[in-house]
């Protein structure tokens, strides 16, 4: 393909999802309270009525849209699989209801990817941000451009002709509708979540120095304390701070597994739950910690640190001297 | 075409599921401790009382070629003990023996 094709395609293909989208929303005002038993238009009428649904929902909030389709994704599978096999006959005579049909599909499907995505990309995150940042960040955008190309080219190529559309054609399709509508969500921009990694140091032979403890705490918005809490019970030892606010942990740990421990308490008490955003606020509310996201809204407990069962590792002599 | 409110739907049909399998409730944590020198100490707490944590020990030291032992603890109830960094081997053991499904596992540590 030229590249003066690329460059045509997509403006066609966006004008024309546009008026689709358009149709729908109006088919959904419409129809969205009169219930319809005409089939094709029952398939649009899902779509409707969820759209409709989401519009009392939210107040044109585009940061919420991603924790949305999450929602609607749970709402719609469980019918559309019934219903796709009931309805392609109909989608093909009528293409609109087809393709409502097939965008459902691609959101609920894309859904997924994009949670596994983040969560790919996250770890990968961690492991970019420690070398080159800049770099990397340049060569994502030029990826994200690449990929832009890619998805106008592949996904307007089945709307003129008769074939059939592939798995991979939707789903592109489906990202670039997002991007298209709410250009900084999060599935066009990865979600940048840079950290500066644990810088961990041996003291002596027992000891583990955890330098810049403190500045990942503000990093993260987190209390010290709570951090120190969980560290500590993840690694089953005893540590504290010290007088240059750098963590003393007892036993020798390398800033890999350090980093691993950090991982699984972003995951669990810094990340919202819903929408995985890192702009959260750790509030104790009647014993139970809860995080409340700043971004979606969403607010859920979180799990409490318990150290569990620790087993005698120092000499017994020595604790019963001490008890003694 | 069926609408999705109006489908029978059976409340219960998760608990039914649930009960005639397995035994193991709640999360079993698997922990690892370090002791002097690279030495370090597997324990295994949360496992289902109903279990006998004697046989399971004596399987895990053959298996592992390791020692352990079953502690008593009066808040944990009765807990696994292996030498050395087990967490790998414990994990895809019970899972084997059926003894506790993946998502009922619970590795902490580094």
């Amino acid at each position: 393909m030229t590249e003066e094709d690329a460059i045509f395609d997509p403006t066609l293909k966006k004008k024309k999802k546009k008026k689709k989208t358009a149709f729908d929303f109006d088919a959904a005002l419409a129809e969205g309270s009169g219930d319809t038993n005409e089939n094709s238009n029952a398939v649009s009428n899902n779509v409707a009525e969820n759209e409709n649904k989401e519009d009392d929902q939210d107040d044109a909030n585009i940061d919420i849209d991603l924790d949305f389709s999450k929602k609607k994704k749970k709402k719609k599978k469980p019918f559309n699989m019934e219903e796709l096999d009931g309805a392609l006959p109909d989608a093909k005579d009528k293409d609109d209801g087809g393709n409502d049909i097939a965008e459902n599909q691609e959101e609920s499907i894309m859904d997924d990817n994009l949670d596994l995505e983040l969560d790919f990309s996250k770890a990968k995150k961690k492991k970019k941000t420690k070398k080159k940042d800049l770099d990397e960040l340049i060569a994502e955008a030029d990826d994200k451009q690449d990929d832009k190309e890619n998805v106008e080219d592949t996904s307007v190529s089945w709307l003129g002709s008769d074939r059939d559309y592939t798995y991979d054609e939707l789903l592109n399709r489906v990202f670039e509708i997002m991007r298209d509508k709410n250009p900084d969500m999060v599935a066009g921009k990865k979600q940048k979540f840079v950290m500066r990694p644990p810088q961990v140091v041996r003291i002596g032979t027992k000891k583990t120095s955890f330098a810049n403890f403190t500045e990942i705490c503000k990093t993260l918005h987190r209390q010290p304390k709570h951090l120190l809490d969980f560290l500590l019970a993840e690694l089953g030892t005893s540590g504290s701070v010290d007088g240059n606010s750098q963590l003393i942990i007892k036993g020798r740990f390398q800033q890999k597994q350090i980093e691993n421990v950090l991982r699984r308490y972003i995951k669990e008490y810094v990340t919202c739950h819903t929408c995985r955003s890192p702009d959260t606020i750790l509030q104790k509310d009647t014993r139970l910690f809860f995080l409340q996201c700043e971004t979606c809204g969403s607010r859920c407990s979180v799990a409490s640190i318990k150290s569990g069962f620790q087993a005698v590792t120092s000499k017994r002599a020595a604790i019963r001297a001490k008890t003694a | 075409m069926s609408i999705q409110n109006l489908q029978t739907f059976d409340p219960f049909a998760d608990a039914n599921k649930g009960a005639d399998d397995d035994v193991q409730d709640g999360l079993v944590h698997i922990r690892i401790q370090q002791r002097n020198g690279r030495k370090t100490l597997t324990t295994v707490q949360g496992l289902s009382s109903d279990y006998d944590l004697k046989k399971i020990v004596r399987a895990c030291k053959k298996e592992f070629a390791c020692n352990g032992t079953v502690i008593e603890h009066p808040e944990y109830g009765e807990v696994l003990q292996l030498q050395g960094d087990q967490r790998e081997n414990i994990c895809q053991w019970l899972t084997k023996a059926g003894l506790a499904k993946p998502d009922q596992l619970k590795v902490h540590g580094f």
